[in-house]
C-alpha cells in the first residue's frame, strides 16, 4: 500500500493524478481488487480486514484530494502567468474631447451669478446705435466712443461693442426689481496680440427702489465673486470712469502669478485689472424711463479671466481651433 | 498724461511724500498709473564749464577741452559736434560709473590725455534730447561748478504716466494733476501769479479782431517782438520726457506751457495777418461745417479753434513779431462738431475735446514770462480778446442721497473739505443740502452722481464697507438660463464624445463663401468697415470655419481631427441663428496597441454613431445640400422626432483636397431644434423579447428608407423595433443585394408563442412583397 501514497504524491500534474485515481479508486482499481479479496478472508478476521482496508481507503482519498487541490492551484497559477501583460505599455491619455477654455470659464461665471439669483439674458449681436450707445449715456460726440472702435453695417446698424444693450433691452421689457447677467460675444475693430475683433463679456445689472442699492453692495458681490473665481486673492477698487456708471471703479486682484510681488504679467505692479463697475448713471435710467430706482452694474472680459486662470499667453490662439491648445483641457 | 515729480513740485509742495505714496494715491483717486520711470543720474557727475575748446591735433572729429569742474580744471577729449567754449555741461569725472556700466578712467585718445567725459542726456540715462552733449543753462535753477548734478531735482526725478479716463480733461496738465493731488493730500496748490507785462506800445496798434456774434469760444491774444529766443534746457528735457516736440522753438515753448498749465496756446507769425507789416487783422467766423476758424484778410486759414493750426501761420523764427493766442472751447461743442463732420485734426484736439483749462490769462502770462526769460523780447501792452461767459453749473445733493448711494455715512465736514480742495464752491449749502457750484474746468460734472463720485474717489473705495444686498424675492425674469444650460449640456456631451470645442470669429470671407454656394449677407446690409478682407462678412455657416481649423491642425501633424462649435450664424437678412457643427477627419483614434498602430479611418457609420451619441436618436434621409462642400453620394438630412434638424455629409473630395484633409465628415445642426425636453418613460413589458432576422433580396438602388416606411406604415402589433444588421452583394445576386434586418418582437401582455411570432413575420413579408415587390432569398 505504501507505494500508492508515493504514487499520489509524485503525480506531476492533473493528468498523472487522474491515472493514479483510476488505478486506485476505479472499478477495476486496486481498492476494488482488495475489497474483492474479502470473500476469501476467514470470518473471524473479516471485520478487522474491512476496517483496515477502509482506513487505507479514507487516507488515500484524503491524500488524493489534497494533492488535487495543490495541483489545480498550481495549474491556475501557470495559466494566469501565461496571460501576463506589461501594464506599463497601457498608460494612456484621454480620448475625450474638451470644452473651450473661454466657454468653460464663462460657464463657471454664469454658475456663480445664477446661484446668486441673477437671471441670465442673452441678446442679438447686431444692434442699433440707441441700445448700444445712446441709451448708455454715450451720445454721438462722446470721446469715450473712441475707446470702442465699432463695426458698422451699411444700414447704420452695428455689431454690439459690449453686452450692455442686453441690459437696456431687459429694462425696457421688464419692471424693476431686476437682477441679471448678460453673457455673450462682443465686437471691436481691433486686432493685435492683446485684441481680437470678437471676444466675450459678461455684464451684470441690479436695479431696485431708490435708496436700496449702494456702492457697498456692489463691493460685496464683486469681492465674493472674485474670491470664488480665484480663491485666495486680494481685491482692490480704483475709481475710474465709464459713461454708464457714476461713481465708477475698476477692480484689480492681486497678481495670481507672483502673489502680488510684481512680475512681467502685472507690469511689476502686483495687481491685475479684471473688472469694471459702478452705480448706474441716472441718464441710463432716464433713457429707459425708470423713475425712483437705484442700481449697480459691472462688466468683465471672459477671455481675460480664462487667460489668467489657465495662464494662456496669446489671445489670438484662442480662436484658431488649435488642438495643441485644446487637448490640454481634456 | 505724463507727469514728473520735479514738474509737479512747481504746482504743489510734495516734500516728504514718497513716490510710492504718490503712485498709490493716483490709483486711489482714479488716475490710473500706467508706468513709473526713475531718472537717477549716478554719482560723480558734476557741473562743469568749458573754458577752452581746440581741435585735436590727430583727429578731425575730436576736440580737446579745458573744463572747469570747480575744484580743478581738467583736460577732456570730446567728440560731440556741439562742443564749444563757454558751455555749461555735465562732466563724468574719474571714478564715475555710467548707467550703461562703463567706468570713467583716465585715458589717452589718439595720444592726448583725457580725464573724464562730457555727457549727453542719453549717456546719463535721461531721455534723448537731440544729438550732442547737454547744454545746461539757468533754467535748471542754481548750481555751482563741481557740484554733483544729481543734487538737482531734474537729475534725480521720477516720471509717472497716467492712463486718463476720457472724462478727465482737467487732468491733462501738470497743474490739473496737482489740483487733484492737492485734494487728496490736503495741501494747497501754488497758483501762478499773473504779472503785468505792460510796455509802452499797445497791442491795439498792431492787431485787431473781427468776429461774428454768438461764437461759443474764449480767445485772448498777446503780442511780442521776439528776439533771440533760446529753448531753455528744462524745456528740451521735459518735452523729451513727455515725448512731444514742436516743429519750431516757439511751438515747443507753446507745447511746454500747455502741458504745464492746461491752457491751449498757439503762436502765429504776425505777418500772416497783415500785408503792410503794421496792422494785423484776425478774422473769426464759422466755416462751412460750423467750426470756428481764424483767418487773415486773404481768407487764408490760420487755425480752426480747438482742432488744428495750419503750418503756414506758425512762427518759424526765434526772432520777429509774434501773436500768442490762448483759447478755450467747450469740449462737448468741439467734439460734437467733429462727430458731425470729420475734418483733419492736430494734437490739440485730444486736449480740447476732453476739456482744456478755461482760465486763459494765467496760461498766457506764464508763457510770456517764460519767453521773456529766455530771450530779449519785448511785449506789447494789453490784450485783444473775445470772451463769452458760460453758464454756471450748480448741482444740489441731499446728504442722505450721498450716504444711500455710497452705502456708508460720510462726515459733512469731510465732504466740504474735499470740494474746497477740488476747486468747487460749496458756500451756498444748507444743513441738509449741498449746493455745489461746479468750476468750468470740470465739464464732466453734471449731476448728483458725478458729485458723489468725487466723494467716493477722495474718500477712497477701500474705506467703504462691503455689504450684501438684501434680497427681497420678487418674480424672476423670464430668463435665458435654460437655453444657456442646454447649450452647455450639449457642449459637455460633444466633448465627452471626443470632439474639441472651438470658437471662431463670426466673420468670414464673402468671396470664398459664395464660391461654395452659401448665401451671404445682402449687399445693402453688409459690413461697412471689416477689419481685413478675409473677414469681410458675417458667417452664414459654421462649416467653413471648422474646415479651416481642421486644415491647420493637419498641418500641425494631427492625423485625427475632431472639432465642434456651437455658435451664431447669420442669414442674408442678418437674422441670427444658433448652429452646432461637428467635424471628424482622418483616423478614428490615435495609434495604440488597441489598433496595432493602424487606426481605421473615419467612415459614415462611425461618424453617424458619434453624432447620435451626442444628439440622441436621429434618422438620416438621403438628400443633397445647397452648398458645394458635400460629397453628393454621401449626404443626408438629419431628422429628429420627425423634424429636419440639419445635414450630415462626407466632405466633397475636391474640398478635402483644397483643405489638405484626409477623409472628412461634417454635420451641421440647427441648435434650437435639438431636443432638450425631459424624457417621458414608456411602459415597459416584463415579458421576454424575441429576435428574428429576415434577409431581404432587394434592388441595390432601393433605399432602406422605403423598407422602413413600408413596415412602419403597416403598424404591426408587437413589433417593437427593427434595424439593418448586414448588407451583402455578390455576382449571383446581379443588380440585387441582400439586406438582413433584425426585428424585435415583444408583447406587454405575455410571452409570445412561436406561431404568433411566425404570424408577425409573415405579415411583414406580405407587406414588403405587395408594396415593394421584395422578399426572401
Amino acid at each position: 500500500m505504501k507505494e500508492w501514497y508515493n504514487k499520489i504524491n509524485k503525480a506531476i500534474n492533473i493528468d498523472a493524478l487522474e491515472e493514479v485515481r483510476i488505478a486506485l479508486f476505479g472499478k477495476r482499481g486496486l481498492l476494488a481488487t482488495e475489497f474483492a479479496k474479502m470473500k476469501d478472508v476467514p470470518n473471524e478476521q473479516k471485520a478487522q480486514f474491512a476496517k483496515d482496508l477502509n482506513a487505507h481507503k479514507q487516507n488515500l482519498m484524503n491524500e488524493f484530494t489534497a494533492k488535487k487541490i495543490a495541483l489545480e492551484t498550481e495549474a491556475l497559477k501557470e495559466a494566469m502567468k501565461a496571460e501576463a501583460i506589461d501594464v506599463s505599455m497601457f498608460s494612456t491619455s484621454s480620448s475625450a474631447g474638451a470644452l473651450h477654455p473661454v466657454m468653460e470659464t464663462m460657464d463657471r461665471i454664469v454658475e456663480y451669478f445664477s446661484s446668486m439669483n441673477f437671471a441670465v439674458k442673452t441678446g442679438k449681436m447686431v444692434e442699433d446705435d440707441f441700445h448700444n450707445f445712446e441709451a448708455l449715456n454715450l451720445p454721438k460726440y462722446h470721446p469715450a466712443r473712441d475707446m470702442q472702435d465699432t463695426f458698422y453695417f451699411k444700414d447704420e446698424m452695428l455689431l454690439r461693442t459690449h453686452t450692455s444693450p442686453v441690459q437696456i433691452r431687459t429694462m425696457l421689457e421688464m419692471k424693476p426689481p431686476i437682477r441679471m447677467i448678460a453673457p455673450g460675444a462682443v465686437f471691436r475693430r481691433d486686432y493685435d496680440l492683446t485684441h481680437t475683433p470678437m471676444f466675450h463679456q459678461i455684464e451684470g445689472l441690479l436695479v431696485d427702489e431708490v435708496g436700496k442699492v449702494s456702492f457697498a453692495n456692489l463691493k460685496f458681490i464683486l469681492e465674493d465673486f472674485l474670491k470664488y473665481m480665484f480663491s485666495d486673492v486680494a481685491v482692490r477698487f480704483r475709481p475710474s470712469f465709464f459713461p454708464f456708471t457714476e461713481p465708477s471703479a475698476e477692480v484689480d486682484i492681486s497678481c495670481v502669478f507672483c502673489k502680488g510681488e510684481g512680475c512681467r504679467v502685472c507690469s511689476h505692479t502686483g495687481w491685475l485689472e479684471v473688472l469694471g463697475c459702478g452705480i448706474v448713471d441716472p441718464n441710463v435710467f432716464e433713457a429707459v424711463n425708470y423713475k425712483d430706482v437705484s442700481g449697480y452694474a459691472f462688466g468683465l472680459g471672459v477671455e481675460r479671466f480664462a487667460m489668467l486662470i489657465h495662464q494662456i499667453g496669446d489671445l489670438r490662439s484662442l480662436f484658431e481651433g488649435d488642438i495643441k491648445l485644446l487637448e490640454q483641457f481634456q | 498724461m505724463i507727469v514728473t515729480r520735479s514738474w509737479l513740485q512747481e504746482w504743489i509742495d510734495l516734500e516728504g511724500i514718497s513716490m510710492e505714496d504718490i503712485a498709490k494715491t493716483f490709483n486711489a483717486i482714479g488716475l490710473e498709473v500706467d508706468r513709473i520711470c526713475e531718472y537717477r543720474v549716478p554719482k560723480k557727475i558734476v557741473f562743469g564749464k568749458i573754458l577752452e575748446c581746440e581741435k585735436h591735433p590727430d583727429a578731425d572729429k575730436l576736440n580737446v577741452c579745458k573744463v572747469d569742474i570747480g575744484s580743478a580744471i581738467r583736460q577732456i577729449v570730446c567728440g560731440a559736434s556741439n562742443v564749444r567754449a563757454g558751455l555749461i555741461v555735465a562732466v563724468a569725472t574719474i571714478g564715475a560709473k555710467m548707467p550703461n556700466g562703463m567706468a570713467i578712467k583716465p585715458v589717452k585718445l589718439r595720444g592726448v590725455d583725457s580725464e573724464g567725459m562730457i555727457c549727453s542726456s542719453s549717456e546719463l540715462g535721461l531721455p534723448d534730447i537731440g544729438s550732442g552733449i547737454m547744454e545746461l543753462d539757468s533754467s535748471i535753477g542754481a548750481f555751482k561748478l563741481g557740484q554733483q548734478i544729481n543734487q538737482n531735482p531734474l537729475f534725480n526725478d521720477d516720471l509717472i504716466e497716467i492712463e486718463l479716463t476720457a472724462n478727465r480733461g482737467d487732468c491733462l496738465s501738470i497743474r490739473g494733476v496737482a489740483r487733484d493731488l492737492s485734494a487728496a493730500f490736503y495741501r494747497p496748490i501754488k497758483e501762478y501769479r499773473v504779472t503785468d507785462n505792460d510796455e509802452k506800445r499797445g497791442i491795439g496798434r498792431m492787431l485787431s479782431l473781427v468776429h461774428e456774434k454768438g461764437l461759443d469760444v474764449n480767445l485772448r491774444y498777446k503780442a511780442l517782438d521776439l528776439k533771440e529766443l533760446r529753448l531753455p534746457f528744462i524745456v528740451k528735457l521735459r518735452l523729451a520726457q513727455i515725448e512731444e516736440i514742436g516743429s519750431y522753438d516757439v511751438e515747443s515753448m507753446m507745447l511746454y506751457v500747455t502741458h504745464s498749465t492746461g491752457v491751449v496756446l498757439k503762436a502765429y507769425r504776425h505777418n500772416f495777418f497783415t500785408h503792410d507789416e503794421k496792422m494785423g487783422k484776425v478774422i473769426l467766423g464759422k466755416d462751412e461745417h460750423g467750426f470756428i476758424s481764424i483767418k487773415n484778410e486773404q481768407k487764408e486759414i490760420a487755425s480752426i479753434v480747438g482742432v488744428i493750426q495750419k503750418e503756414e501761420s506758425k512762427m518759424e523764427e526765434g526772432s520777429g513779431t509774434v501773436v500768442l493766442e490762448a483759447s478755450y472751447i467747450p469740449p462737448d461743442i468741439v467734439s460734437k462738431k467733429m462727430a458731425e463732420s470729420k475734418i483733419k485734426s492736430g494734437p490739440i484736439f485730444y486736449k480740447t475735446s476732453r476739456g482744456s483749462e478755461p482760465k486763459l490769462e494765467a496760461g498766457l502770462s506764464y508763457c510770456i514770462d517764460l519767453i521773456k526769460k529766455y530771450s530779449n523780447s519785448t511785449t506789447f501792452s494789453g490784450t485783444v480778446e473775445l470772451s463769452k461767459t458760460f453758464k454756471e453749473k450748480i448741482v444740489t445733493v441731499i446728504k442722505q442721497e450721498i450716504d444711500e448711494i455710497i452705502g456708508a455715512e460720510i462726515d459733512k465736514s469731510v465732504i466740504a473739505k474735499i470740494f474746497k480742495n477740488l476747486g468747487f464752491d460749496t458756500s451756498k449749502s444748507s444743513i441738509d443740502n449741498f449746493v455745489i457750484t461746479v468750476p468750468q474746468f470740470r465739464h464732466d460734472i453734471v449731476n448728483k452722481q458725478d458729485i458723489i463720485e468725487e466723494i467716493v474717489r477722495m474718500v477712497g473705495i477701500d474705506n467703504i464697507p462691503s455689504k450684501p444686498f438684501l434680497l427681497q424675492e420678487a418674480n424672476r425674469l423670464k430668463d435665458d438660463y435654460s437655453a444657456y444650460k442646454k447649450r452647455s449640456v450639449y457642449r459637455q456631451k460633444a466633448a465627452q464624445s471626443g470632439f474639441f470645442e472651438s470658437v471662431h470669429f463670426v466673420f468670414d470671407e464673402k468671396k470664398v463663401l459664395e464660391s461654395y454656394g452659401f448665401k451671404t449677407t445682402k449687399n445693402e446690409l453688409e459690413l461697412l468697415n471689416p477689419i481685413v478682407q478675409t473677414l469681410d462678412t458675417l458667417r452664414p455657416t459654421l462649416l467653413t470655419g471648422l474646415l479651416k481649423a481642421a486644415s491647420q491642425n493637419v498641418k500641425n501633424g494631427y492625423a485625427s481631427v475632431k472639432l465642434f462649435e456651437i455658435g451664431s450664424v447669420f442669414s442674408p437678412t442678418r437674422e441670427e441663428m444658433l448652429k452646432a457643427v461637428f467635424l471628424f477627419s482622418g483616423e478614428r483614434e490615435s495609434e495604440s496597441l488597441n489598433n496595432t498602430g493602424k487606426p481605421a479611418k473615419i467612415d459614415f457609420a462611425y461618424f453617424v454613431q458619434k453624432i447620435a451619441d451626442i444628439t440622441g436618436d436621429i434618422v438620416l434621409r438621403e438628400d443633397t445640400t445647397e452648398h458645394k462642400l458635400s460629397h453628393i453620394y454621401q449626404c443626408a438630412v438629419v431628422v429628429q422626432n420627425g423634424e429636419v434638424i440639419g445635414e450630415l455629409f462626407r466632405v466633397h473630395p475636391e474640398v478635402e483636397k483644397a483643405y489638405d484633409l484626409d477623409v472628412t465628415f461634417m454635420c451641421e445642426l440647427d441648435f434650437d431644434k435639438l431636443s432638450y425636453e425631459s424624457k417621458t418613460v414608456q411602459k415597459r413589458s416584463k415579458y421576454q423579447a424575441s429576435f428574428r432576422d429576415l434577409s431581404l433580396i432587394m434592388p441595390k438602388d432601393m433605399s432602406y428608407e422605403k423598407v422602413k416606411e413600408t413596415i412602419e406604415a403597416s403598424q404591426i402589433p408587437n413589433l417593437v423595433r427593427f434595424y439593418p444588421v448586414d448588407k451583402y452583394t455578390d455576382e449571383t445576386l446581379g443588380e440585387n443585394m441582400s439586406l438582413s434586418v433584425r426585428f424585435v418582437l415583444q408583447s406587454t401582455a405575455k410571452t409570445l408563442e412561436e406561431e404568433e411570432i411566425t404570424d408577425v413575420m409573415e405579415t411583414i413579408l406580405g407587406e414588403l412583397g405587395s408594396k415593394l415587390g421584395i422578399g426572401l432569398r
